[in-house]
């Protein structure tokens, strides 16, 4: 990994060199899955939360993207785990821009992230579709 | 720098130690540092001939006089130069020039400087092998075509136009023919006359010589008319005004001179290192070529590798000096523009390679690349989201 590559933080390159969490959860009545994203458009992103007692157990992610995408999804997973659905609805972009210190060329690419976790808290298992 | 493997050639080259050699001849109190414009005194007279002697080694490596060779800074300069310093000086004879989509940035930039002063530019389109066929250039003229500006090698791809019949047929219409040959001069066999070829631009830096010259060769016979960017001293005929920088031009002849004389077997060997490295990258990663398969620089390799996306590749890839895309877009996000023009997606531009060898790239180091860029892929592969159903 390039670790000495300026336009890199050190958690984006961290992140890029463990990938800690990615992959998936093994189906279940627990699990639910949100992609977002457009491959065809650089970004896309596929990320699944296994809920148990209420609380996201359990985050995995797949990622097609930049660096600071790949590790901005990698950190949700962390950032994520033992949240509760409250959570997921409020969670804003501008949180892992901060914590990654990911330059605004890639802001957009950060709302597809917003809208899988979005996605999740409308998909929680337990609950019916958010409506707006 | 030693651990890094480096297949950045179009980008740029290292000096070659004799070209180094030469030039420091010329920088030392003891060496021949004079003005080379002085020739009032023995040190500039001195200066002087190493700058003629270098005239003519650029000029031998591309069959031209070397009264035709004027110095520059370097490529982008010899294009602006071209094509400004053309297109004003025969503005009352046409306004309208041809060139292609795929051009060097040099050219591009220039053609819409010029249409911001009135001139019209029909900007061709290659076909899906990145080549411009002469046909589609014969069909863009017009009555008013007063210059036609292809480059010989592409930088992004490497292909290689034919630029012995577009010249063939411009010089029959009377058309100035400009061709960018950065990364062809030295790799490929060039000569202006029996090309006709009007304008050719050069740099030293793409054949290991250094940065900061080029040279732009201009056709004598007939005696083509040129509006100078700079004004100021009488150098170079007045087209490229300012002291000549003796150790730079000395370097750049000095690199043509090695070019001329083992550019042919090196360009052998470096064919070959290339398809190598393409075989290997297509059999373990899937790789696809971009460009034509056969008419190309021996130095240059673009690859799509499907199922990553590219800026991710090159960051998984540090022992590796390697290009997405065009070497002068990578400070921007934007998919290559050569490979948008081929007819690739934005994500296929943006998964794409481009690797470049020289003179110093060492038959090992292809294996060693390839197992890199086959480890970085498999790596950023068995992340990506699978293929969404429906």
């Amino acid at each position: 990994m390039n670790s000495d590559d300026p336009r890199y933080g050190t958690e984006v390159r961290c992140r890029m060199a463990a990938l800690t969490g990615a992959g998936d959860l093994p189906p279940g009545d627990d699990v639910v899955r949100a992609r977002t994203g457009d491959r065809e458009r650089g970004a896309e992103v596929v990320l699944a939360v296994r809920v148990a007692d209420g609380q996201a157990a359990e985050l995995r992610f797949r990622a097609f993207g930049c660096p600071h995408f790949m590790a901005a999804a990698s950190w949700l997973t962390d950032r994520l785990r033992g949240a509760g659905r409250a959570a997921f609805t409020d969670w804003d972009w501008r949180e892992v821009a901060t914590a990654l210190d990911v330059p605004p060329v890639k802001y957009g690419r950060l709302l597809v992230l917003q809208d899988a976790v979005h996605e999740l808290a409308g998909k929680w298992p337990g609950h019916g579709p958010v409506t707006v | 720098m030693s651990s890094v493997i480096y297949l950045d050639n179009a980008a740029t080259t290292p000096v070659d130690p004799r070209v180094v050699e030469a030039m420091l001849e010329c920088l030392g109190p003891a060496g021949d540092f004079a003005n080379p414009a002085a020739v009032a005194h023995a040190p500039g007279r001195r200066a002087q001939q190493r700058v003629e002697r270098a005239r003519s080694e650029v000029a031998a490596l591309i069959g031209a006089d070397p009264a035709q060779v004027v110095w520059t800074s370097g490529a982008t300069e010899a294009d602006n130069l071209a094509l400004l310093g053309a297109a004003r000086f025969y503005k009352t004879r046409g306004r309208h020039l041809v060139t292609s989509r795929t051009e060097h940035p040099a050219v591009l930039a220039a053609c819409r400087q010029l249409e911001r002063e009135g001139f019209e530019v029909t900007y061709l389109r290659p076909g899906a092998d990145g080549i411009v066929e002469p046909r589609q250039v014969e069909a863009a003229l017009r009555t008013d075509t007063i210059l036609v500006s292809l480059m010989h090698v592409n930088n992004e791809i490497g292909v290689v136009q034919d630029i012995g019949s577009v010249g063939r047929l411009c010089r029959a219409r009377g058309i100035l023919f400009h061709v960018d040959a950065a990364q062809s001069a030295g790799k490929l066999p060039i000569d202006v006359e029996l090309d006709c070829i009007d304008l050719l631009a050069l740099t030293a830096h793409k054949l290991h010589g250094p940065k900061g010259v080029g040279a732009l060769c201009v056709r004598r016979e007939p005696r083509l008319g040129l509006v100078p960017l700079l004004y100021g001293g009488g150098q170079e005929r007045g087209l490229r005004p300012g002291t000549v920088a003796t150790h730079q031009v000395v370097g750049m002849g000095a690199a043509c001179r090695i070019a001329a004389e083992e550019g042919s077997e090196e360009c052998s060997r470096i064919a070959g290192l290339r398809e190598r490295l393409w075989q290997g990258l297509a059999t373990q990663v899937g790789a696809t070529l971009n460009g034509h398969p056969t008419q190309r620089a021996p130095g240059i390799l673009s690859v799509t590798i499907d199922g990553v996306e590219g800026e991710s590749l090159l960051y998984a890839l540090p022992g590796l000096a390697v290009a997405s895309g065009s070497a002068c877009a990578t400070t921007s996000a934007e998919p290559s523009y050569v490979l948008r023009a081929l007819g690739r997606s934005d994500r296929l531009a943006q998964s794409s390679l481009r690797l470049s060898l020289g003179r110093y790239t060492k038959d090992d180091e292809i294996e060693l690349a390839v197992q890199a860029i086959a480890g970085a892929v498999e790596r950023l592969r068995a992340v990506v989201p699978p293929v969404a159903a429906g």
